[in-house]
Parts: C-alpha cells; sequence; structure tokens
C-alpha cells in the first residue's frame, strides 16, 4: 500500500519540493529584479509582489547615468580579447606538455599549478610598476594582458586533462609522417577537437573577466575607459539609500552575462563534463 | 640526419607553443609577486622605501604578535571548512536529485547555477540589503512577521561569518552541482544495472557505484573551494568589511589592511608567504587525501 | 532548444551591434570636439567622495581654466589608501592627490608630493597647520567637517523635548522618547566610524578639554601614555547608551544610508552625522525639519563637535603636468574657488583669510559651539597611530554587542597603538 503511493506519487512530490527549493533559492533574484520596476513606495511596502506597472523610467535613468553603451563595448572588448588569448594560449601550451611529458614539461605543469594559490592582491604594487613601465596604463588592453597571465592557469590544467584523456594522438603521428609541423597538427587537427571543454574554458574566463573589478579599478583611471562593474561601483554610494535606481544598475551590470550564460547553458554542463574530469 | 634535424626541430616546436602563455604568466602573475618572498625578509614600510635592511625572521615573528593576523587565519579557515563541505555535500546531493527523470530538470539546473554568474560585488550589495535588520531587510521581515525576533545575519560577532557563508553557498553550489552531475552523467548505466541485479536499494547503489566514481569531481570541487575559500576577499569587502569587531576579517582582507592602512609592508609580505606555502601544503594533503579515497574505495 | 539558443545568440549580437551603434553614433560628436580638445591638458584628480560632493568647483575649473580638462577619479574610501597608495608607491598617481593630515606628511616625507608654500600665506594658521610639514604647506586645507546629532524638530516640538546641554539630559531624552514609542537615535554601527565618534566626542568634553589633558593627544602619539587608565571614566559614562539600550546591538547589522533612511523618513529622532548628509536627507524627505545639537558632556558648556580641516589637496611631484596642476590648486585658493567647493559641503568654513560663510539653518544650534571653536578630531594628533582609530571603532563594536567591557576595548587599542608606533619609530 505504502510502496505503492511512493511509487505513484514519489516523483511528483519530489519534483515539487525541488521546485520549492529552486524557487527559494531564485528569491534574491527575482528580488533584485522585480525591485527594479518599482517606485521606491511600492518597493517598501511590498516587496515581493510583482510590479504595479512596469516602470522603465529607472533603467534610462541608469543607462544615462552609466553611460551604458560605452562601458558594455569596454567590457565586452576586455572579455573577448582575454578569452581569446586564454583559449588560444592555454591550449598551445597545454598540448605541449600533454604531449612531450619529459621532466622540464612536467616542472612547468607544476610550475603553472602553483599559479592558483599566488594571491592576487600581493604582488599589486609591482604589477602596477610593470603595466606603468610597458605605457599600458589607462588602456583596456593592460586588463587584457593581466587577465591572460593570471586567468590561463586553470585553463591549462583543463586543457591539459582533455588532451590526455580524450584527444586520440594516433591522428597527430600520422601527421607528422605526413610532414605536417607541430603548429599545423596543433591546428588542424588537435585545436578542432577541444570544442567541449573550449566551451568550458570560454564560460569560466568570461565570468571571471567580467566580473573582475580590482584589475579594472588600478589600471583604468579614465571614465572614458570605465568597464560596466567600475560603473556600478561610482554610483553605489550615491544612490544607495533610493535602492529603486540602484538595483537597475546592479542588474544591469550582470544582464548580459545572464544573457550570455542561457545561450550557452547547455555547453556548460556538457563542458565541465569534456574538460575537468576524465582526467 | 635529416630526419634527426626534423625530430628534434619538432622537439623545439613544441617548446614554443608553450612560450606565450609562459611569458604572459612569468610577467603578469609570478613577477609581481616573486619580491614579497624578498620584502618578507627586509624593513620595509610605508615609510621605508629605499636602502632597506635585512631583519630576518622578524616579520615572521610579528605574524603571531598581532591578535588581527591570527584572528584572520582562524576565520579563513573555518571559512575555507565550511565551504569545502557544505559546497562539495549540496552540491553532490542537488547534482543527484536533479539527474533523476524530472519534468523540469533543466529549468531547475539553471535556477540554481544562475547566482554563479553575479559578480561577489553585486551579491555584497543585494545581501547586505536582504539580509539589514533595519525595516526594508527583506528576510528580517519575514522573520517577524511569522512572530520571531529579528536575526542580526551581519551585525552579531558570532554569526557574521556563518552568514557571509550562506551567502556563498548560495551562490556556488550550483556551480558544484553543474561538475556534478557532469560527473553522473559519465557513469556507465550497465553499473546500476548489475548493482540492482544484486538487490542493492538506491541508498546502497549510491555508497557503492556512484559515490566511489564520483572522485574527480569531488576533488575538482573540493580543491578549488578549498583554495577559494583561504583566498577569500571580493565579498568580504562587499559585505561586511571585516566587521563587526575583527569577526569576518579573513586573510586577505587583514593583509590588505595591514599593508595598505598600517603600511606595514614587509610584515604583510611575510604574512602572504606564510599564507602561500600553507595553501601550497593544504592542497597537496588534500590532493593525495582524495586520491587515496578514490583508491580505496574502487 | 536549440531554437532559443540561436535565438538568444542573435539577440545578444543584435544588441551588442546595436550599442554599438549607439556608441558609435554617440562618438562622433565627441569626435568633432576633438579639435579643441587637442591642446587641453589633462589633470587626473583622485577623492573618496562622490563627484557631486565637489561639483561646483570642477565647473568653475572648467570655465576658468578652459586649456584644462579635470579628470575625476572616485574610488570608494574602502579602497582609496589601497589604490592611491600602489600607484604612488609604482611612482606615478593621480595629479592631484586627495590626503588628510597625517598621510599627507607621510606622503610629503617620502616625497611624494610637492612643496606649495607659495600658496601658504593665503590660508589661516589653522587650516595650514595641519597640512604642513617643517613650515612648508603640502596640501590644501579644504572646507573643514564637523559631525554633531542632527534632531528631528518635529518630533521634539511634539514631546516637548528641547536641545540638552549635558550628557545627562541626553539620556533624559533618549528615555523619553523610547517611552512614546520613537527610535531615539539612528545609528549605522555596521561602520566602525559612528562609535568611534560618539565615544570620542564625549571623551574630548570630559577628559581632553581639561587643561591637565591639554597635552594627552601628543603623549599618546609619541606612547608616553595610554587610553586604559585615562579615558575609562570618560567611556564608561558615554557607555549609558549602550548599557539604557538606547544604543543597540542590531545597530551593527544597518549602514550609514540605511541609518539615514531612518532619520529622514522619521522613524528615528536623531542621528549623528555632518553637512555632507543634508542634500541627501532632503533628497529622501524635502519636508522634514532637522536641527544639530553638539556632543555634551557631564558639565554644561558650549560643547564639542568632532570634526577639522577636511581633505587636503596636494600636488603629485610626479605629475607632468606640474604648471596646470598649480593653476588648479591656485583658483581652489580663491574666493572664488572656496565658494565653489563650499556650495556642495554647506556647513563647513574655509581656512582661506578672510573668507566666511553664512550657516545654513540646519545648524543654528550648533552656531555656539563653533564659535567657540569647540571642533576636535583627537587622532588629527595622533600622529603615527592616528590609523588605531578602525581598531577603535571595530573594539568598540565588540563593546557594543557585549564581547569586551571597556576596560579590555581600551587595552586592545592601546596594543595596536604600541605597535603602530614601535614599528615606525626609527
Amino acid at each position: 500500500m505504502s510502496s505503492k503511493f511512493v511509487r505513484k506519487w514519489g516523483n511528483p512530490l519530489f519534483e515539487l519540493c525541488m521546485i520549492v527549493a529552486a524557487v527559494i533559492t531564485f528569491i534574491p533574484i527575482y528580488y533584485l529584479i522585480v525591485t527594479t520596476f518599482k517606485t521606491p513606495e511600492d518597493a517598501t511596502l511590498f516587496p515581493l509582489a510583482l510590479p504595479s506597472s512596469l516602470n522603465f523610467a529607472n533603467y534610462l535613468e541608469a543607462w544615462e547615468t552609466m553611460q551604458y553603451p560605452r562601458v558594455f563595448m569596454n567590457t565586452l572588448i576586455v572579455t573577448v580579447t582575454s578569452v581569446l588569448g586564454i583559449v588560444l594560449f592555454s591550449s598551445m601550451a597545454a598540448y605541449s606538455l600533454a604531449r612531450r611529458n619529459h621532466a622540464f614539461n612536467r616542472f612547468l605543469f607544476m610550475f603553472f599549478l602553483a599559479g592558483m594559490m599566488v594571491p592576487f592582491q600581493m604582488g599589486l604594487v609591482n604589477l602596477y610598476k610593470l603595466i606603468n613601465a610597458l605605457g599600458l596604463m589607462d588602456h583596456l588592453a593592460a586588463v587584457t594582458v593581466v587577465n591572460i597571465g593570471t586567468g590561463s592557469i586553470i585553463a591549462i590544467f583543463l586543457f591539459h586533462s582533455f588532451f590526455l584523456s580524450s584527444v586520440p594522438i594516433e591522428l597527430e603521428e600520422a601527421a607528422f609522417i605526413d610532414g605536417c609541423s607541430v603548429f599545423k597538427t596543433f591546428w588542424l587537427i588537435a585545436f578542432p577537437l577541444l570544442k567541449p571543454v573550449i566551451a568550458t574554458v570560454v564560460i569560466l574566463s568570461t565570468l571571471n573577466v567580467w566580473n573582475d573589478f580590482m584589475n579594472p579599478l588600478l589600471f583604468l583611471q579614465s571614465r572614458e575607459n570605465n568597464v560596466i562593474l567600475l560603473e556600478v561601483f561610482r554610483n553605489v554610494g550615491q544612490f544607495s539609500v533610493d535602492w529603486t535606481s540602484l538595483f537597475p544598475m546592479l542588474l544591469m551590470g550582470v544582464a548580459p552575462l545572464m544573457i550570455f550564460y542561457l545561450a550557452m547553458q547547455k555547453y556548460i554542463i556538457k563542458g565541465v563534463a569534456a574538460g575537468a574530469l576524465k582526467g | 640526419m635529416n630526419t634527426k634535424m626534423r625530430l628534434l626541430k619538432r622537439e623545439f616546436d613544441y617548446q614554443i607553443l608553450i612560450l606565450p602563455v609562459l611569458i604572459f604568466y612569468l610577467l603578469f602573475c609570478v613577477y609581481p609577486f616573486l619580491s614579497t618572498f624578498y620584502y618578507s625578509f627586509t624593513d620595509y614600510s610605508n615609510m621605508k622605501l629605499t636602502n632597506l635592511k635585512f631583519v630576518g625572521l622578524e616579520n615572521f615573528i610579528g605574524i603571531f604578535d598581532s591578535d588581527l593576523l591570527m584572528i584572520s587565519i582562524k576565520n579563513s579557515i573555518i571559512y575555507a571548512l565550511l565551504m569545502t563541505v557544505f559546497q562539495t555535500t549540496l552540491g553532490l546531493i542537488l547534482a543527484v536529485f536533479l539527474d533523476r527523470k524530472l519534468k523540469t530538470k533543466n529549468i531547475l539546473r539553471s535556477m540554481f547555477f544562475l547566482p554563479a554568474v553575479f559578480s561577489p560585488l553585486i551579491i555584497g550589495y543585494l545581501w547586505s540589503y536582504l539580509m539589514s535588520t533595519s525595516d526594508f531587510g527583506l528576510i528580517n521581515s519575514a522573520i517577524t512577521a511569522l512572530g520571531f525576533e529579528k536575526i542580526n545575519f551581519l551585525g552579531n560577532p558570532d554569526l557574521a561569518l556563518y552568514s557571509v557563508v550562506v551567502t556563498q553557498l548560495w551562490q556556488w553550489t550550483g556551480w558544484a552541482m553543474v561538475i556534478f552531475l557532469a560527473n553522473l552523467q559519465s557513469i556507465p548505466k550497465d553499473l546500476y544495472e548489475a548493482a540492482e541485479i544484486d538487490g542493492a536499494n538506491s541508498w546502497r547503489k549510491f555508497w557503492k557505484v556512484t559515490l566511489p566514481l564520483m572522485q574527480p569531481s569531488v576533488n575538482v570541487v573540493a580543491v578549488t573551494a578549498m583554495i577559494g575559500g583561504l583566498k577569500v576577499f571580493d565579498i568580504i569587502f562587499a559585505l561586511t568589511e571585516g566587521g563587526p569587531g575583527n569577526s569576518t576579517e579573513t586573510i586577505m582582507t587583514a593583509y590588505i589592511k595591514t599593508v595598505f592602512n598600517e603600511g606595514f609592508y614587509a610584515k604583510g609580505a611575510a604574512f602572504g608567504v606564510v599564507f602561500f606555502i600553507a595553501v601550497m601544503i593544504i592542497t597537496m594533503v588534500m590532493m593525495s587525501f582524495l586520491r587515496k579515497w578514490g583508491e580505496n574505495t574502487r | 532548444m536549440k531554437k532559443v539558443n540561436m535565438l538568444l545568440l542573435t539577440a545578444v549580437t543584435a544588441l551588442s551591434l546595436t550599442l554599438a551603434g549607439c556608441s558609435g553614433a554617440k562618438n562622433e560628436p565627441a569626435a568633432a570636439d576633438q579639435g579643441d580638445k587637442k591642446d587641453k591638458v589633462k589633470v587626473r584628480i583622485a577623492y573618496w567622495n562622490k563627484e557631486e560632493s565637489v561639483k561646483t568647483l570642477l565647473d568653475l575649473v572648467k570655465e576658468k581654466l578652459p586649456n584644462i580638462e579635470v579628470e575625476y577619479q572616485f574610488i570608494d574610501n574602502k579602497q582609496y589608501q589601497n589604490i592611491i597608495e600602489t600607484q604612488l608607491t609604482a611612482g606615478a598617481g593621480p595629479d592631484i592627490i586627495s590626503t588628510n593630515p597625517y598621510t599627507a606628511s607621510r606622503y610629503a616625507k617620502l616625497g611624494y608630493i610637492k612643496d606649495i608654500s607659495s600658496l601658504a600665506d593665503r590660508y589661516n594658521d589653522g587650516g595650514k597647520n595641519v597640512y604642513s610639514v617643517d613650515g612648508k604647506l603640502y596640501a590644501l586645507p579644504g572646507i573643514s567637517w564637523f559631525e554633531g546629532m542632527f534632531y528631528n524638530k518635529e518630533i521634539f516640538d511634539k514631546l516637548n523635548l528641547k536641545p540638552p546641554t549635558t550628557f545627562e539630559e541626553e539620556l533624559a531624552l533618549h528615555e523619553t522618547l523610547k517611552k512614546n514609542g520613537i527610535k531615539p537615535q539612528a545609528m549605522g554601527a555596521k561602520s566602525w566610524e559612528p562609535m568611534m565618534k560618539s565615544s570620542m566626542a564625549f571623551v574630548m568634553n570630559d577628559f581632553l578639554a581639561k587643561p591637565e589633558n591639554k597635552d594627552f593627544d601628543v603623549q599618546y602619539a609619541e606612547g608616553k601614555t595610554k587610553l586604559d587608565g585615562n579615558w575609562n571614566t570618560a567611556i564608561e559614562k558615554w557607555s549609558e547608551l549602550i548599557k539604557k539600550e538606547y544604543l543597540t546591538e542590531d545597530m551593527l547589522g544597518i549602514d550609514y544610508d540605511q541609518a539615514l533612511d531612518e532619520f529622514a523618513t522619521g522613524k528615528a529622532a536623531m542621528w549623528q552625522s555632518g553637512p555632507w548628509a543634508v542634500e541627501t536627507i532632503q533628497k529622501k524627505n524635502a519636508n522634514l525639519k532637522f536641527d544639530m545639537f553638539p556632543f555634551y558632556g557631564t558639565e554644561p558648556g558650549a560643547g564639542w563637535l568632532i570634526g577639522g580641516p577636511g581633505v587636503g589637496f596636494a600636488a603629485n611631484s610626479n605629475s607632468k603636468h606640474q604648471e596646470e596642476v598649480m593653476q588648479v590648486l591656485d583658483l581652489i585658493s580663491t574666493p572664488e574657488g572656496q565658494q565653489a567647493f563650499w556650495n556642495d559641503n554647506k556647513g563647513g568654513s574655509s581656512y582661506l583669510k578672510g573668507v566666511e560663510f553664512e550657516m545654513p539653518e540646519q545648524f543654528a544650534s550648533v552656531s555656539e559651539t563653533l564659535k567657540a571653536g569647540n571642533v576636535y578630531a583627537p587622532w588629527n594628533n595622533w600622529g603615527n597611530a592616528s590609523n588605531v582609530i578602525e581598531d577603535y571603532g571595530k573594539y568598540f563594536q565588540y563593546v557594543l554587542s557585549g564581547k569586551m567591557t571597556v576596560t579590555e576595548a581600551l587595552q586592545a587599542i592601546d596594543k595596536k597603538t604600541a605597535e603602530l608606533i614601535k614599528a615606525k619609530a626609527e
């Protein structure tokens, strides 16, 4: 009797529980979103209710104060260049490290991994001097090069284990016999097979680069070169009493990422599987 | 001869492939940090930038003298342990649950993962509103509406660190879940069928089949949670600034304070060196422990 | 699913294209006046307050110095020291640096900032001295700041309350308000600042103002005396505010903005803050009638306000535009410049000789205190130990939550002070 009950209702009940848990998880984000459409009075009186009318004024204001198109483009440029650099350079290095397993490369691999433990904040002064000496101060490129330097570590790790587990070496051997150079072999044969793990690296790096705050704050001083988060930060104190105008900014800071995530989510699970776990 | 040259060139080309990323890594990650080792043995401070004197281990001893640094180590360890344990277990539970045949599983997965997209800065602002004791604190409004006493999430020194952990679990459990899910899907189905023939119930199947095969993903999640936990910075800055008192000071926030507010560059550097070595050891111990666990259960 | 993805991807692409187009369109006029801008020199100024707090001043610079384009960089208080120190150590940094007295003297000794004594004659000694090292001026003393207790006039009138004249009366006031179901005072004690200021203000009245303790702060800076053993009686008295639950633990979960909101909306009758908050309060509630009274001690008197010279603007010695920087500083050091500066900091006073401003109505009740010159901030005289105030505030957070006694907190602060002084003694 009871087992019959469980068989019939167990799954839907269980599903209901999971839905409730997911909804609870979602409440803070829901709160962030609905508040953006409300007037201050609405927001105080009925914090969780749907907005009585869609009030886009908050967004228009935020769009203007943040100079959104410009900061968006800046953030996009930094993100795209950093992610491209990370994907390309790390996959190259990981290819070599995976295919040439001699002592020096093993050492290099450990040397890269040790970078994961380096607390970024501890080298700031030197990093700043370096960027200054390279003449990159107040250029978007400054943020990009630092991102490539620090963001490649985890990417090398992911590419490396993928090469070892899922990219057959036979094709490459054949290519070499046919007279293909290492570079060509990598580019024409190995790289195309990396698609799933590239997805992972792209997702991971995009989140990190987009949400990075310290680098832009240090290296991009002029307002023309601001990225989205800096602009959010710039306006937070000023408006924070009036959170109906603050929240649209917070939301607009992550909206592109949310869209990116929704578009990529299928690849996330697949990609992580491909990248992280087979090694 | 020709083949030998060609083979040699091939080896050379392989090494060339490493070069670009190595340059970036050396320049922008290793080099800035290296001087920390040097400074940790000097009397470098915000009053003394040149003519540095070698002071031996004085800075390292100074760490133990500082209440701030000691409490920050304690807080960071508590934080990192809680994050590691709960992110792993909760993520695993979620993943197992959402691996079942549910109609809504795709949308549920998305909802659980979504918080990971947000920058810690934004999470900080959002949650300081949610957790506030003032009238707009959403969680406390709910609690008082249910007839309970307000909870001073971020203002109670005994509670603040745990409140930060809650926000971070909220943010990162979905991330762990995704990694576990990927691992689950790589487990061959026939192993379960074999266990079923042996008469195993689902609990037993989980212990005997699933868990041992989850070792690679547990490895990834636990190690990154540990390293990330020990290095935590942004969210503390955005949520509590280390307060009330020193109750949420972590290693990184205490480092920033020691170096920039107090000007003890050298002591900060020594603290950084100790921290780097400690994280290294912890990570290695953890990895070998997890590897052994994986081998034993298999 | 695939369709949805494609749709989203298209949407993203379309969005980025629109944005690109949009920003392109916006860039054109900018490109057009690039011609004028070409000869303009960019002078970067960094400050921990929002651009709004110096807006009129920046507009004046724009108008009076057409050859200069000021680039304002806002860096939040939490990050300011961290960022600026990194930049200065690396031999770079903003052209005009905002500093406080202690940091300015340190920067001067390290050669980060330039001697600007050519402007010194224009300022009163009171402002000039705190930003001078060995008789040379290193930063322009900005409009002074002070902090007192704002009170809601309507609530006070309704309950027939008058601003106090002693601490006892202040306590009684709290009691009456509390009995009438009104939160006596709002405090954003999540930050370490308000309790530090509130308690020190009481010490100023009951301890520091006494002639025998005239040199206490200077001696404290040199490590010759301690808070523990000196401040205990005063702080114990002050902590009545905690014992009687006028200041409560849940204030540790409230930040500055939320406290301001409580005061502005009439939920709390008093709030300790300063001139910079007036505009925000009025924006939040245009009808609020409020005034300010100073902090009092056990004895009646003029009371004290906590405060001092405001931000000091200093010239970076590594700046590539020395001449233009001096032009800007020169402009600030004129009556016109001070007027513009004051305009966004109404309530403070100028240290420029011969410049005086009318007090806004919100500060009517502190005019006596200001006239008596009872504005002071002990840590401005604490030298190398002045950064201890953050720890001071944080240990007082423990006092508020009952984790530490007053004596324990004072001892912990003394320990930190000793650490700060010792390391820099050589």
